[in-house]
């Protein structure tokens, strides 16, 4: 039958394209274990260090904002050279009263950006902030995070080659040790940084700007066009338009900063259906630019480039090939006489699922914290949310996009005791 | 067996089965003996020194008895709070040194001296130094580390395994091999066939070099242009070459290879992806950047930092960086030429070393 036929072959390329990406995982993981480590800007400690603009975005933020802050008053980085600017977008909370407290304690060191109006999104508010940048350099960070001392001169050092248009940090949640959806986040944020962020580091292939804990050249950012208010997701975006633009972003794995993350599974569940909806928005805007177009960008990085963009696709997918496989079992057909089926569930049961928890495992063993691995098994719990939340954004996307219905922007809830 | 029982069984082995791995799980989980978030290092910024301000820090209760015993002219025994032994020394004489040496291999103790502190050839010392007065060390000695509130000496083969820290300035002899960290609060000479990793200090004299009066290097021609960063960016696909004498007002960023022939100029800054070949006499206002190997020649100068992802080399008479504009000099594998001059950092991650000067 025709429609069997067309089930039994989309099963294979679902099967064939899973095993891309579980190549993929073992290359990163076996390269961060065994390959050449970059870390080329790590050791300038030295320079002339140039003035640099620091965005805190904060939309409802009275929790944290105080924190950060805090925190970059006391980094080590010359105090004439580095201006922050607290983007208050919209706030209905204590957050522009904190910021005006600062201001005044700080005299010259804070200029906030208020804002009262205007286009909803982090995107947007980073672009209206714009008009008070005037460095060369800047670096951004969301309000919940905390930067160490060393960090900004650490995050500015790539910006000395002139290839780099943007910077990425590691990124650490400070809060690992609250509950089960804290501790699989701290090692799924870990297998991401210290394995896959790093690896592509080392690979050359495209390290993604997380618009936190990172940092973007302002004549790179003027020249792709600035901050694209229409992206859900503004660091993907920026990755990819630097990337297009003959830019690089390089990742700083030692460059950490502590962040807070989401203590309940329905804040998680909006966040990282944010994420989805906003990278596969990038996928549709640049995929088969990326992968075809005639740009600067080597083999190399239009194919990592594209796997990355695929990566949140990659869950409706899996959903897809599970029903087919489903579908194609009840309806009594084994593919190949059931040889080649039954040699590729034991080879991905072998090593397909277990690529990521691999990837994870050897993260934790990079970080030195052996016994967090242990908690491994609880991750096919995080897995099967995101799996289904990420799906589930994919879904509402492609019918917002039918509907004509416009993306409502959720904030991440914040966890801390507000000062 | 019934058939229910077996069933039954059959579930509960199954169920068992399938708990098993989460057992490790539920009791880390209950436990939470791994449960703390990674240690991020907030407070400092990974400074040269951090290691010699903790230990000034740390033997900071020992300053009233050195104050004492130099004064008397004797030496004092006791323990910190830690429990680590010390000595402290109001006097030096070689006999006395060496006794101290010859106990450290069974009794090793941090060492404080008050005055002067001349250490005999072939001493070997595996706790921390403290000297408050200038530090002699004879040759083929072994070091843990040693903070030199003046100049600190070392002699002919010598090995430091941590770090040194002078307030004055810093010297090794010929081979020296320096495993940690060495800074200067004002000079630092190293001199033929001595390694060393990281450096730091205003001024890192490579053997006998040129004072700045008779320095033949070509920076003070260029224009002041610290942020080069608003210069045009160009882009070059494939190699490249700067032809000799050529003047360059941009930035340049080639995808492959770059030779920059004898006596260019460059006011902005330079990256290449692949390997990076100054000639002598080239000036680069900015900074210079190899993602593999780059070589530069006799008397150029560098005012911006100096990184190549693979192997670096610097000929004689080279300065990177200026007293008033310290830099950074980076590279897994660094070859530096006596004649050489840096300000600021040289920093090889896994191996430096001096080369003779040609």
């Amino acid at each position: 039958m025709l429609w069997l036929r067309a089930m039994i072959y989309a099963l294979y390329v679902i099967v064939f394209v899973i095993c891309i990406y579980t190549g993929r995982h073992y290359w990163f993981t076996l390269n961060r274990l065994f390959g050449f480590q970059r870390h080329p800007y790590i050791d300038i400690d030295t320079a002339e260090w140039p003035p640099v603009t620091v965005l805190v975005a904060a939309h409802n933020e009275e929790k944290v904002v105080a924190n950060i802050l805090d925190a970059l008053m006391a980094v080590k980085y010359p105090a004439d050279k580095m201006l922050v600017i607290p983007v208050n977008d919209r706030s209905t909370d204590r957050t522009r009263e904190i910021i005006d407290t600062f201001v005044e304690k700080f005299p010259g060191r804070i200029q906030p950006f208020h804002r009262a109006g205007g286009k909803g999104g982090k995107a947007a508010a980073l672009k209206d902030a714009m008009e008070l940048v005037t460095t060369e350099v800047i670096l951004i960070f969301d309000a919940d995070y905390i930067p160490g001392a060393g960090l900004i001169r650490q995050l500015v050092a790539p910006f000395f080659d002139l290839e780099v248009g943007g910077v990425m940090g590691r990124v650490v949640p400070m809060n690992a040790g609250t509950n089960l959806l804290t501790r699989l986040l701290d090692l799924e944020r870990s297998g991401g940084y210290q394995v896959d962020q790093q690896a592509r580091m080392n690979l050359r292939l495209v390290p993604q700007h997380g618009g936190t804990v990172a940092g973007v050249r302002l004549s790179a950012l003027r020249e792709i066009g600035g901050w694209n208010e229409n992206s859900l997701t503004e660091d993907t975006d920026l990755t990819y338009r630097l990337l297009l633009n003959g830019w690089k972003t390089v990742y700083q794995n030692r460059s950490e900063c502590y962040e807070e993350v989401p203590e309940v599974w329905p804040v998680r569940i909006k966040q990282i259906m944010r994420w989805a909806k906003g990278h596969n928005q990038a996928m549709m805007t640049y995929g088969l630019r990326l992968l075809l177009g005639k740009h600067r960008a080597t083999l190399r990085e239009r194919i990592d480039g594209t796997l990355l963009l695929g990566v949140y696709a990659m869950a409706p997918i899996t959903l897809v090939g599970w029903a087919l496989a489903l579908g194609v079992f009840y309806q009594g057909v084994a593919p190949l006489h059931g040889v080649i089926a039954l040699l590729s569930l034991t080879a991905y049961a072998a090593l397909g699922n277990l690529a990521a928890f691999f990837e994870i495992a050897a993260a934790a063993r990079l970080d030195g914290t052996r016994k967090r691995i242990s908690l491994l098994p609880f991750l096919i719990l995080g897995f099967g949310v995101s799996i289904f939340s990420v799906s589930r954004a994919a879904v509402s996307q492609v019918s917002d996009l039918v509907t004509g219905a416009e993306f409502h922007w959720d904030k991440t809830e914040r966890f801390r005791k507000v000062l | 067996m019934n058939h229910f029982l077996a069933v039954a069984a059959l579930i509960f082995a199954v169920t068992f089965m399938f708990m098993l791995p989460l057992v490790p799980a539920l009791v880390e989980l209950r436990r939470k003996s791994d449960a703390r978030p990674l240690n991020v290092v907030q407070q400092h910024a990974g400074e040269i020194r951090h290691f010699a301000n903790s230990f000034r820090e740390y033997i900071k209760g020992l300053e009233p008895i050195l104050q004492e015993c130099v004064a008397a002219g004797t030496s004092a025994t006791g323990t910190l709070p830690d429990g680590e032994e010390y000595v402290v020394l109001g006097r030096t004489d070689e006999p006395l040194v060496r006794a101290l040496e010859q106990r450290d291999s069974t009794h090793p103790v941090v060492m404080a001296c008050g005055v002067d502190l001349i250490v005999p050839d072939e001493a070997a010392f595996s706790r921390d130094i403290y000297a408050a007065g200038r530090f002699f060390g004879g040759e083929r000695n072994s070091y843990r580390a040693i903070l030199g509130e003046k100049n600190v000496h070392l002699g002919a083969s010598s090995r430091v395994l941590r770090w040194v820290h002078a307030v004055g300035e810093f010297t090794a002899d010929l081979g020296c091999r320096l495993l940690g960290r060495v800074s200067s609060d004002s000079f630092i000479r190293l001199h033929a066939d001595c390694s060393f990793l990281r450096l730091n200090a205003p001024r890192i004299e490579i053997g006998r070099t040129a004072t700045d009066a008779e320095a033949t290097t070509p920076s003070s021609d260029l224009p002041i242009n610290v942020g080069s960063e608003t210069l045009q960016r160009v882009l070059h696909d494939g190699d490249f070459e700067i032809h000799a004498g050529q003047v360059i007002s941009s930035n340049i960023v080639v995808r492959g290879s770059l030779h920059i022939r004898s006596g260019a100029r460059i006011c902005g800054s330079v990256k290449s992806v692949k390997d990076m070949v100054l000639e002598d006499g080239v000036a680069v206002k900015g900074s210079l950047i190899s993602a593999r190997k780059m070589r530069i020649g006799r008397d150029c100068a560098v005012h911006g930092p100096v990184v190549a992802e693979r192997e670096l080399a610097i000929a004689a008479g080279t300065r990177c960086g200026a007293r008033e504009h310290p830099t950074t000099v980076s590279a897994p594998r660094i070859d530096v030429e006596e004649g050489a001059v840096v300000f600021g950092t040289l920093w090889a991650r896994e191996f430096g070393q001096v080369v003779a000067s040609r």
